[in-house]
């Protein structure tokens, strides 16, 4: 035998004696609860890579019970929601951009193209509309962390384009990098291939949320 | 396979189940404490690219290469290089039987040494040789899990084989 052979022989037989973390059962995560599952194919379609670091929140949370991407957005169901404050939905939404400010920012025009003022901060641009109900939209896609413990529904937006429709319970959302986490409301989120979009009112209903983003959308087609 | 390609979750879990184990231990090597997350949503994105598997080619590769691009990923995305936190365990891994012909060649020590050593190589060469003989994967797979070709694991087995060799003796 060569000594070559040799050192084969020996890395092969270390590899029975190696510590491996034990294996997570990641099989038995994808056969959930039809509705769950459905959230996880969805989380597929767009799926990202989470920029977890950025929205660092205690390991504490220990009955998370896992997540799912939506493009910009990392949603996780958690036993127990993070504290987290209560502020009204204009709260730090940055200062006052115009279209072109909101062009460099997301890469396109901000939908749809009538809207009131915009307002920008790290990378998403947001407005007010009637309900009150807050759109807000970015390009880049590692922005926004949830936790919920409420509902969340995988929604056929617009042909092609999936959504998650939460509602129920207030859920905590990290809205920005290094932002105090605040509860939200029912929230719609969906993403084309360029950009997430979200819609957050209280009072919002599933019906309402989607002909909103649909109307949004069909201003994207025009 | 072809009902999980007709869209039966349960079919394709059943698969996943088969490899999770290898798939986690790429992942693992590869990004260290990210693997968990890299395995899970390698094989959630597995999941939604089978309209994209060739049928009749093995599964296994196709889902180690998934997963191993996602553990990549995350390892350039936190920009730390995995710290592994392998150790080879003193007692008999056979628990209380008689240790396997294979296990008894190394002494402990010699294992740990062992180990050390193939810790202390660069990155591609310490991942060729694990993949190659800590988890006993064929050329392809390797290929596959490396994102490289299979001559390329070949040479560079090869190399990592001779560096290991200068460093452990």
């Amino acid at each position: 035998m060569t000594e070559r052979e040799h050192l084969e022989r020996d890395l092969r037989s270390l590899g029975p004696t190696v510590a491996w973390p034990p294996t997570p059962d990641v099989a038995s995560r994808l056969e959930l609860s039809p509705r769950r599952r459905r959230a996880l194919v969805a989380a597929v379609a767009l799926a990202v890579v989470a920029l977890a670091a950025a929205f660092a929140v205690p390991q504490s949370r220990s009955a998370i019970l896992r997540f799912f991407h939506l493009r910009g957005v990392s949603v996780e169901r958690v036993g127990t929601l993070p504290r987290a404050q209560e502020l009204p939905l204009a709260a730090g939404l940055g200062s006052p951009v115009d279209d072109a400010g909101a062009l460099s920012v997301l890469g396109g025009p901000f939908l749809p193209a009538v809207h009131g003022t915009l307002y920008g901060r790290d990378g998403i641009v947001s407005t007010l509309l009637r309900g009150p109900v807050l759109l807000s939209e970015f390009g880049a896609p590692e922005f926004l962390k949830k936790f919920v413990t409420s509902n969340v529904e995988w929604v056929d937006v617009a042909p092609g384009v999936q959504g998650l429709w939460i509602s129920g319970a207030p859920h905590v959302v990290f809205f920005f990098p290094g932002a105090s986490p605040r509860l939200a409301g029912n929230v719609l989120v969906w993403a084309t291939d360029t950009r997430t979009f979200r819609l957050e009112g209280r009072d919002l209903g599933r019906n309402d949320a989607l002909r909103l983003a649909r109307e949004i959308m069909g201003t994207s087609k025009g | 396979m072809r009902r999980a390609r007709r869209g039966d979750e349960r079919a394709f879990a059943e698969l996943v189940r088969m490899h999770q184990e290898i798939a986690y231990r790429i992942a693992y090597l590869i990004s260290g404490d990210e693997g968990e997350d890299a395995v899970q949503d390698g094989v959630l994105k597995a999941w939604r690219a089978l309209g994209r598997f060739r049928p009749g080619a093995p599964f296994r590769p196709w889902l180690l290469r998934i997963v191993a691009n996602e553990a990549r990923n995350r390892r350039r995305s936190s920009g730390r290089r995995a710290a592994l936190a392998l150790r080879a365990e003193r007692e008999d891994v056979s628990g209380g039987a008689a240790p396997s012909p294979e296990a008894a060649v190394l002494a402990a020590d010699e294992r740990e040494r062992l180990l050390s050593a193939l810790e202390g190589l660069p990155d591609d060469a310490r991942l060729v040789l694990a993949c190659r003989y800590l988890l006993e994967l064929s050329e392809t797979e390797t290929a596959a899990a490396l994102g490289v070709r299979r001559g390329t694991v070949k040479s560079r087995a090869s190399r990592a084989l001779e560096r290991l060799r200068e460093s452990y003796d």
